[in-house]
């Protein structure tokens, strides 16, 4: 079986994030049996490397990197044990000690929906310190997607280097995360109200007045979410949804099945699939 | 909390766990290799897991010095929560962590793939870049469709199809399906017995053998030229021990053995030979090795498990590790019944045992179980001795009994077990249930395409590709696929009759693809009449103007010319090596817009499947349809993979392309391979159903209640693989070839009987024709309890499942995706089904794989530079 040939001492740290990269990209294509688009693919690795140039005093002090946090133990009301579990990144540095959660979400929809982030960094939290007995001082919420003016700047970077300094120094990916495990055991018990309606086998979708919320900017649930959901044909509030409420944008019901996105997305898909 | 770490015997208190002398000695000692025999119900699983937990906490072993692996990656997962859970009540008292994530549990597949990417098993610590592991269904492919002709007329060989079949069943069918998947069963055996080619044709001269193995060499040298690498589950032990043994050659040591300080395996009986090899290998250094099974319940000869690893262990690990095993015999059973115990104990001793007949050697380990549950009243009964017919519904009655009296929880936990779930008895069985307005869920019994939801499913999409048509040729597989093709074809008209919406979307999806075709069909003449060559880059300025004129071109295609969007595509690539070809853009021009996922998913918006969702999503469920729906969903994405169509375009529709491929080709595969399961690792059996299952699916399982649905097994000789293989083995002193087939017989029964808790029921069949195995005949005695006589009340109240292993939950994968939509979360979360629109998906898990390789290339680096300062 062939071994790489050890690492080049030279490499440097975005030639490293460039090979890893693309490994990661062939064999993710292989388990999924489909690309990406050459645009998201380059998107992607543009958050990644614009991750490394922002923060690299983050990046250089992680000391556990996918530190898997379980809370075992727990019961819910109808009697069923279940542990909880989930992922962090961790800082330890002189003493503090920080959490990060690194999402790939829109950062103004977290900033806007703060306190879902909160309710879930505190649960964390809360594992980290009780189970391991050891303080901790901030978490935070890292949203590793760029705002539009910083995707542009990299894109025309090498006409304009300076341009994308000053966006990069504007961007700020590390949204804080108030700390404060008061709401934890409410948390919890949602947590366990959950599992018991999983285990249950309750699946009734939200009903298609929530699907005409507004979420963010202008998109609602629908656009946001159902539009992008296989499930969606089959599903009755989706239907009464788009019978009822159907916006601008959505085809009308009887051409659901026609919907293939926007020119854009269909575009993308054959970029991703078809070989060239 | 206190710095004491709690003894034992608190945490057992905890965890309300009573051990019995047995399983506190299998669980602290330590020392020698260690040999656990357990009987069924023995609690093995718990020993190990204390066992680990006592490693971890008692004797500092940290948990990446553990090898821990089982026979399912489901009872890797339990093993797992259970170790978080115990290990959390550790945690709760000293504060002291435990970090599982680096510790080696799950299948020995698994971890082989583990350990040839683990640094710490390559010389200079670099994480190698391993071969992608294919499964079965792949394998196949791979052989039958994308290397067996080429590598064939590489050999030069002529008429291959028959003088292999011939080799193999003594006919010589020209069915390459046969064919392969012969060559697969003993290429699979040859790698798992570490067979090398340069070895195997010293031990045969036989001319076709000689071929065979040639064919082997080539089928492995194309598995390493596949882009990328891949490697199937047999090769793959194989390059794990190459892993190992390279690292001693390389460091002049052995240090692959020092790596685990223990190595623990359970279901031992069911391993090869390369397993035991990689086994002793990894325990070379501490000698460590603890290994838990049953030879009585060992079932997987046919895929190269050899029960004597387990049998003789004690004298392997003289040869390997120049020591003897402490030997510790798990026999108390928690799960059944008293009778219960009784007679599956005596059926299995009714067999000889003995070597040469007389001997004190057995090829058995022997033992003596013990009941744990006193309940000494009936628990085994039989039908009355009569025709099927009577019987069946004797026993159909009884389960309908039982569920109405609410002995079971879900008439899910009734379970019918068969040696096959081909047999006749299956249908007579299933059918007397439905009689009694019960359901079954039997996803072995047909092969899955002839299941209802697939049946409707791809009848309807064969209306919009069109219906292949039946060849002159073929065999009985043949003929009988292509009923099912005219069953499903003509069961879709009969839905369209009572859904015209249905009709008109499948009418219309047709029309798209006959457009597309038309389309394609326009834009080459315009290329043979312009003379350009197919491979030659587009070049906008030039072809454009020409392929708009093309002949009654769509719309839809003039777009994909005209777009600004695919035109600034067209310029960048122009810039690189590889401009776009003409052949690219006209096929680009030419796709639809949807894939058959993408059309299974539409369809499943019309009435009669949407309805199978709805009835998923109630409380009070039937799961069946939607299980079956989304199995078809993963198909469908395997065969988008296998034969990369995830874009449809006119290249896979023109010539009936898609037509071949889909059906005549990949479906048939799955036919006459007789793919079928549906299998939920976590929750396997569909709510509301009456599960069917072969004795094999049911290794490991329990069931309240348990019908042997057929004690009759033909018996069969030494599978002909086994018989090839045989000759080329260096002499074990294994079973001897002319007992395999009985001992394997009473071995699976033994399996099937032991699932029982508390009530075992046996079908009883007599009449023409039919027959029961002995000892089954003498044993169903006159005295023998019947149905008829039996009292319900007797039979314990179902428990709930609270003394099942906790659960582990994912914050964001289950928690708030659930909480965004329940709907999505049962689709996509609960029963699998396979996304189309998985870009988001893969753009996730690709940035955050990529970040924490960063993160990890960071922290190696600091660590590196930190003993570089100190040096
Ligand atoms: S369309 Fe999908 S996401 Fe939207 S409500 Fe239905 S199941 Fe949920």
């Amino acid at each position: 079986m062939p071994k790489s040939n050890g690492p080049d001492p030279n490499e440097s740290i975005e030639d490293f994030i460039v090979r890893r990269f693309e490994e990661n990209f062939q064999r993710l294509r292989f388990e999924n049996g489909h690309g990406l688009a050459p645009e998201v693919k380059e998107a992607a690795k543009r958050q990644v490397l614009l991750y490394w140039r922002r923060l690299r005093e983050v990046a250089e002090t992680i000391t556990d990197t996918e530190v898997r946090l379980s809370l075992p133990g727990q019961v819910t009301s109808k009697k069923r044990k279940f542990n909880i579990e989930g992922v962090v990144d961790i800082v330890r540095e002189e003493g503090r000690t920080v959490m990060y959660d690194l999402k790939t979400h829109d950062p103004e929809y977290i900033r806007e929906n703060l306190g879902e982030y909160e309710a879930q960094l505190n649960v964390y939290a809360h594992i980290w310190q009780n189970l391991r007995k050891q303080e901790l001082n901030e978490t935070a919420v890292i949203a590793t997607r760029p705002s539009d003016a910083l995707d542009a700047a990299w894109i025309n970077r090498d006409r304009n280097a300076s341009a994308l300094e000053d966006e990069l120094e504007r961007w700020n990916p590390v949204i804080p995360i108030p700390f404060d495990t008061r709401h934890v055991q409410d948390t919890i018990e949602k947590f366990a109200n959950t599992v018991d309606r999983i285990e249950d086998g309750v699946y009734i979708p939200p009903p298609p007045s929530h699907l005409s919320k507004k979420e963010i900017r202008d998109e609602t649930f629908a656009t946001r979410v159902c539009r992008n959901c296989d499930v969606r044909f089959s599903c009755l509030s989706f239907r009464e949804y788009l019978k009822t409420y159907r916006p601008k944008e959505l085809p009308k019901f009887r051409d659901i099945y026609e919907d293939a996105g926007a020119e854009q997305d269909r575009e993308a898909r054959i970029d991703a699939g078809l070989e060239t | 909390m206190s710095d004491v770490v709690p003894a034992l015997e608190e945490l057992w208190e905890a965890a309300e766990f009573d051990p019995n002398d047995q399983q506190k000695r299998a669980i602290q000692y330590v020392g020698r290799p260690l040999f656990l025999t357990a009987g069924p119900g023995s609690g093995k699983t718990r020993v190990l897991l204390w066992r680990t937990v006592h490693l971890i906490v008692h004797k500092e072993v940290k948990p990446e010095e553990i090898f821990l692996s089982t026979f399912t990656e489901k009872a890797a997962l339990q093993l797992k929560e259970g170790l978080t859970a115990l290990l959390g009540l550790v945690t709760a008292r000293t504060g002291n962590y435990f970090d599982l994530t680096k510790m080696y549990i799950g299948t020995l597949h698994s971890l082989c793939q583990r350990v040839i990417a683990d640094r710490r098993f390559s010389p200079d610590r670099q994480r190698p870049k391993a071969p992608l592991l294919i499964d079965e269904l792949s394998q196949y492919l791979h052989l039958r469709d994308r290397n067996w002709r080429a590598i064939l007329s590489e050999l030069g060989w002529k008429n291959a199809n028959q003088e292999i079949n011939e080799f193999f069943a003594g006919r010589a069918s020209v069915s390459r399906h046969h064919a392969v998947s012969s060559c697969i069963s003993l290429f699979n055996r040859f790698s798992e017995e570490s067979l090398d080619p340069p070895r195997l044709r010293t031990r045969t001269s036989d001319p076709t053998l000689l071929r065979l193995i040639e064919l082997y060499e080539k089928y492995r040298e194309s598995l390493r030229q596949a882009k990328p690498p891949v490697t199937d589950f047999a090769l793959l032990q194989q390059e794990a021990l190459r892993t190992l043994e390279d690292l001693d050659r390389r460091v002049g040591a052995s240090r692959a053995g020092s790596i685990f300080k223990h190595v623990i395996i359970d279901e031992y009986q069911d391993t090869n030979t390369i397993q035991e090899r990689l086994i002793f290998k990894l325990a070379s250094g501490h000698k460590q090795v603890c290994v838990v099974g049953d030879d009585d319940q060992a079932l997987y000869r046919f895929r190269g498990a050899t029960v004597e690893n387990l049998v003789r262990f004690p004298e392997r690990c003289r040869t390997y590790l120049g020591t003897h095993p402490e030997v510790v015999p798990l026999n108390v059973n928690y799960r059944s019944r008293k009778r219960i115990v009784s007679f599956y104990s005596d059926f299995i001793s009714r067999c000889d045992w003995r070597k040469n007949g007389k001997s004190k050697l057995y090829y058995r380990v022997m033992k003596e179980l013990e009941a744990k549950r006193k309940d000494s009243r009936v628990s085994v009964i039989a039908s009355g001795r009569d025709h099927p017919d009577v019987a069946c519904a004797e026993i159909a009655r009884l389960v309908k009994r039982i569920i109405e009296a609410g002995k079971v929880a879900d008439p899910n936990q009734i379970a019918f077990l068969y040696p096959s779930l081909k047999s006749v008895q299956v249908g007579r069985m299933a059918g007397a249930l439905e009689a009694e307005g019960l359901k079954v869920y039997a996803p072995r019994a047909h092969t899955f395409l002839e299941v209802d939801e697939a049946v409707g499913m791809l009848g309807v999409v064969m209306h919009v590709f069109g219906k292949p048509e039946r060849g002159g040729y073929g065999g009985r597989d043949y003929a009988n696929f292509f009923d099912w093709v005219d069953e499903a074809f003509s069961g879709a008209k009969a839905l369209f009759s009572t859904d015209a919406a249905l009709e008109r979307f499948v009418s219309d999806r047709r029309k798209e693809t006959r457009l597309v075709v038309n389309d394609y069909q326009a834009l080459l003449k315009v290329s043979e009449r312009e003379g350009w060559a197919m491979s030659q880059p587009y070049d906008p300025d030039a072809m454009k103007r020409p392929l708009l004129g093309a002949d009654g071109l769509s719309r839809r295609a003039k777009r994909t010319f005209l777009s600004a969007y695919v035109e600034g595509l067209v310029r960048n690539r122009a810039r690189t090596q590889r401009p776009f070809t003409l052949t690219y853009m006209i096929l680009r021009a030419t796709s639809l817009d949807w894939n058959i996922l993408d059309l299974f998913y539409r369809i499943c918006g019309f009435r009669h499947f949407r309805k199978m969702f709805e009835q998923a999503e109630r409380v009070k469920k039937d799961e069946g349809p939607v299980c079956n729906l989304s199995l078809l969903s993963q198909y469908i994405g395997r065969f988008i993979d296998e034969y990369n169509a995830s874009v449809l375009s006119a290249g896979f529709l023109a010539d009936d392309r898609l037509q071949q491929t889909f059906f005549a080709s990949y479906l048939y595969a799955l036919f006459r391979r007789g793919e079928s399961e549906y299998e939920d690792a976590e929750d396997p059996f569909p709510r509301g159903r009456i599960p069917f299952l072969t004795i094999h699916q049911a290794k490991g399982l329990e069931f309240p209640v348990v019908v042997l649905g057929n004690p009759r097994k033909n018996g069969w000789g030494p599978q002909r693989v086994e018989e090839i293989v045989y000759p080329l083995l260096p002499r074990r002193g294994g079973e001897p070839l002319d007992r395999m087939a009985e001992f394997d017989v009473m071995r699976m029964f033994y399996v099937a009987l032991s699932r029982a808790k508390n009530l075992l029921v046996i079908a009883h069949y007599s009449g023409q024709g039919q027959s029961i195995n002995e000892p089954f005949s003498s044993m169903l005695d006159d005295d023998f309890p019947r149905i008829i006589e039996f009292e319900l009340e007797t039979l314990p109240e179902p428990e709930d499942a609270d003394a099942e292993l906790p659960k582990t939950y994912s914050y964001t994968g289950d928690f708030l995706l659930y909480k965004r939509c329940p709907r999505q979360y049962m689709a996509f979360r609960k029963y699998g089904f396979v996304p189309s629109r998985s870009q988001t998906m893969f753009f996730g898990s690709l940035i955050h794989e990529t970040i924490d390789d960063l993160h990890q290339h960071l922290i190696d680096k600091r660590g590196r530079n930190a003993q570089e300062q100190r040096a």
